[in-house]
């Protein structure tokens, strides 16, 4: 064996064992953990795919920016920690599911058989990053802009869905700032020591 | 030697895992959207499989996409959660009834 195969085992039974223990834990704060144990074994699984710019993307996306959102959501809203009710019915229903669904992609995975794809190895000057770059701004450059619209109605969409009781928010009222004068904001004291 | 229908099979299996996780889970609603941030994963990590076996770049750019409009997705979806918070006190999803006809 060697220690690309070790690695492969090593970080796919990672992944596998704490995406079990997410689906069953309690505890919302250990399951964004077990969260970011995942998606950091991953990157090293896309690594080892060779498709290293997605991988730091991985890391910095998802580690970085999504799952802090995640723990600081749960942080904000302080959830109580509940004992598990009976759910027997769910869980044999969820096992035979994903076990029918399991059965039917392995059966569709070795009626192609995928073992005999052979694995193309580029040289030493090709570049991930550059590639990648090339395609996004040539070939997809409109779905480009789009992703970035995309982005621009979930800041909108994610401020416009919290703003309530706007008589408290904070914000400027240009009509009053105008009609203020200086009078009215500046007071002169004299001071008897000076 | 690692060959493609290794990592096809792990997919397969973390896509099914994430699935039985929706099923499962009725008491929390955070825990099914990072059940859906797993299903995200599988199938970006299939892509990348394909991608790096028949030698074509688009798939990798394809889960760029698919990063960024997750990212958006989960924003838009934990905003809704902390609404939601706000006028039930409650994450249960068996308690979110109130577009019940």
């Amino acid at each position: 064996m060697d220690i690309l195969t070790i690695l492969f085992y090593l970080v796919t039974s990672v992944i596998i064992i704490s995406s079990m223990s997410l689906i069953i834990v309690n505890n919302t704060v250990h399951a964004a953990l077990l969260l970011v144990l995942i998606f950091f074994n991953s990157a090293i699984l896309w690594l080892m795919l060779k498709a290293e710019f997605l991988s730091i993307v991985l890391v910095l996306v998802y580690v970085g920016a999504v799952l802090v959102l995640f723990l600081f959501v749960i942080m904000l809203l302080d959830l109580p920690i509940k004992e598990k009710v009976n759910q027997k019915l769910y869980l044999l229903f969820s096992l035979i599911i994903s076990l029918i669904m399991f059965i039917e992609l392995y059966m569709v995975i070795f009626y192609h058989d995928f073992s005999q794809v052979a694995e193309i190895s580029h040289s030493s000057e090709f570049n991930n990053t550059y590639e990648i770059g090339l395609l996004l701004f040539t070939k997809h450059l409109f779905s480009f802009e789009i992703t970035a619209l995309i982005l621009l109605v979930a800041i909108i969409a994610a401020i416009a869905i919290n703003m309530t009781n706007k008589q408290r928010a904070l914000k400027q009222d240009p009509a009053r700032q105008i009609e203020e004068t200086k009078q009215s904001r500046l007071r002169i004291i004299k001071d008897k020591d000076l | 030697m690692i060959t493609m229908s290794h990592y096809l099979v792990f997919s397969a299996l973390l896509f099914c895992i994430s699935v039985a996780g929706i099923f499962i889970n009725r008491r929390n609603i955070l825990l099914l959207l990072m059940s859906i941030e797993l299903m995200l994963l599988s199938v970006n990590t299939n892509f990348i499989i394909f991608s790096h076996y028949s030698n074509d770049m688009t798939g990798q750019v394809f889960v760029f996409f698919i990063l960024a409009v997750a990212a958006a997705e989960s924003a838009i979806g934990l905003a809704i959660i902390v609404s939601l918070f706000r006028i039930r006190n409650s994450l249960e999803i068996n308690l979110i009834n109130k577009l019940k006809g």
